[in-house]
């Protein structure tokens, strides 16, 4: 673009004179080049025409009207500044009288206070507060009307803190009630339950859960072959036998009864559970 | 008694701790702070939000000002493009400008934007019209880049001479030329754009 010479301008001087071009303060051979210039450039012609464009929509813009509390805010905001500021500078208030120092000492503390908290954020962050403080209290029930008719004379308080402290006693003694109620139920049931289920569930169970491997377990397998109730041949009366600490003797009559031909010794089970482990 | 001597006055009592000096002051000014505001932030709240800050800080720093160094205006409006550069830098909007030195568009040689909105014949809502146009162009000038926006806003909207906003914005006048040149004519692409999207 630039150095691009047409019509005796070039395009850098084109720029440079647009701003005169438009504010019609170009006259003479300039302004017959310039114009020149922006009907042959393809560049610079549509720049003028833009930029005319753009100024035409700006200049459309009307001014706007301030809002009416801005005035006051404005000067609300910077007395604030000022009441502290002359209160140390001014000779004339230094001697002012102790009622007017006290009135200016609070404005200088209430008035930036108070503008504070007029800030769109500080008043966002109060109603957010108080929504949630509001949403609280709907969410427990409190409603407006109750706290309008609330009585706040020291004897109705009194009154209202006994009742409450009746009602919490009351709650307690009905809740220790009903736990003593089921606890004498549940020692009921305990009482009348047959034991034997009761002590051999727990081992049933333990002996499951303790299989955890979910792998086949084969000395159980050999355990329970074991504890099938196999005949056993006791070669031995069973009413007339004697068991003694290493030996056992045969009485006479029964060492008779075995000889006799026909004998049948009686078939013995034997349900006593024994490991081979 | 001219407007600067009248402004230099008004200054120097508030100084001397005359409050209605100063409301003087903020009455004259307040409205002006507020549209260069206005156009700037974009929206009302920002824009009262920002007038007042601007107030503080010209009260806090009166005595700062210089009567030889330029006039009371140029002062005022120098503390309000601070602050107001000031904020955008804080809420970083950052918005995506077009730049003039790119490549031409393919409907460069449409029809002209002004042929397109301007409507010869004035129809019965041509109110309503014209006051949606001006919101378009409002929110086409809030995505111009911050140092093009402040240079038309201070030319068109505020019909401040070239030096006063050199002075202003503390750049050369050619700067300012150039800015306000290529503003004109980015705000102008921007809504050629944005009415071919409607159409």
């Amino acid at each position: 673009m630039a150095g691009e010479i047409k019509h005796g301008i070039e395009c850098g001087q084109f720029e440079a004179l647009l701003s005169e071009a438009i504010d019609g303060q170009l006259s003479g051979p300039r302004k017959q080049a310039f114009e020149t210039h922006g009907r042959v450039c393809t560049i610079c012609g549509p720049l003028l025409a833009d930029a005319l464009v753009g100024q035409q929509l700006l200049k459309s813009l009307e001014e706007i009207e301030p809002p009416v509390h801005l005035l006051h805010n404005i000067l609300v905001s910077t007395s604030g500044i000022s009441s502290a500021r002359l209160l140390a500078t001014s000779p004339e208030r230094r001697a002012a009288g102790m009622g007017e120092r006290v009135q200016q000492w609070w404005d200088s503390f209430v008035t930036p206070t108070a503008v504070f908290v007029r800030q769109p954020r500080f008043v966002m962050s109060f109603g957010m507060i108080f929504f949630s403080f509001s949403l609280a209290l709907s969410a427990a029930g409190v409603k407006p009307s109750d706290v309008a008719s609330v009585n706040l004379r020291p004897s109705a308080i009194k009154q209202k803190y006994y009742i409450t402290q009746g009602k919490v006693v009351k709650f307690y003694e009905n809740i220790r009630f009903v736990y003593e109620f089921e606890s004498r139920v549940r020692d009921f049931k305990r009482s009348i339950t047959p034991a034997e289920s009761e002590t051999t569930k727990p081992n049933q169970n333990r002996k499951n859960n303790n299989d955890t491997s979910e792998q086949p377990d084969q000395k159980q397998e050999r355990n329970y072959s074991r504890e099938e109730n196999q005949p056993v041949l006791a070669g031995l009366l069973a009413p007339s036998y004697e068991l003694r600490a290493t030996s056992f003797e045969l009485r006479a009559s029964d060492r008779s009864q075995l000889a006799a031909p026909g004998y049948k010794p009686p078939a013995v089970t034997v349900t006593a559970n024994r490991r081979f482990v | 008694m001219d407007e600067a001597q009248v402004v230099g006055l008004l200054v120097r009592r508030c100084i001397a701790g005359d409050s209605a000096a100063w409301e003087d002051i903020v009455q004259r000014h307040h409205r002006r702070i507020y549209n260069i505001c206005y156009r700037f932030a974009g929206t009302s709240d920002d824009a009262q939000d920002l007038t007042q800050e601007v107030f503080i800080k010209i009260y806090r720093t009166l005595k700062s000002y210089d009567a030889g160094k330029g006039a009371f205006m140029t002062w005022v409006t120098t503390v309000t493009r601070n602050l107001l550069v000031d904020h955008f830098r804080k809420t970083k909007q950052d918005r995506m400008t077009d730049s003039l030195d790119t490549a031409p568009s393919e409907h460069e040689d449409a029809q002209p934007l002004s042929a397109q909105i301007a409507d010869p014949s004035r129809s019965a809502d041509d109110h309503v019209q014209s006051r949606e146009t001006r919101e378009t162009v409002h929110q086409a000038l809030q995505k111009l880049s911050p140092e093009l926006r402040e240079a038309v806003i201070l030319r068109d909207l505020q019909d401040m001479d070239y030096k006063d906003i050199a002075g202003a914005l503390r750049v050369p006048e050619g700067t300012v030329k150039s800015r306000i040149n290529r503003g004109r004519a980015e705000l102008a692409r921007l809504l050629q754009r944005t009415y071919r999207q409607v159409i």
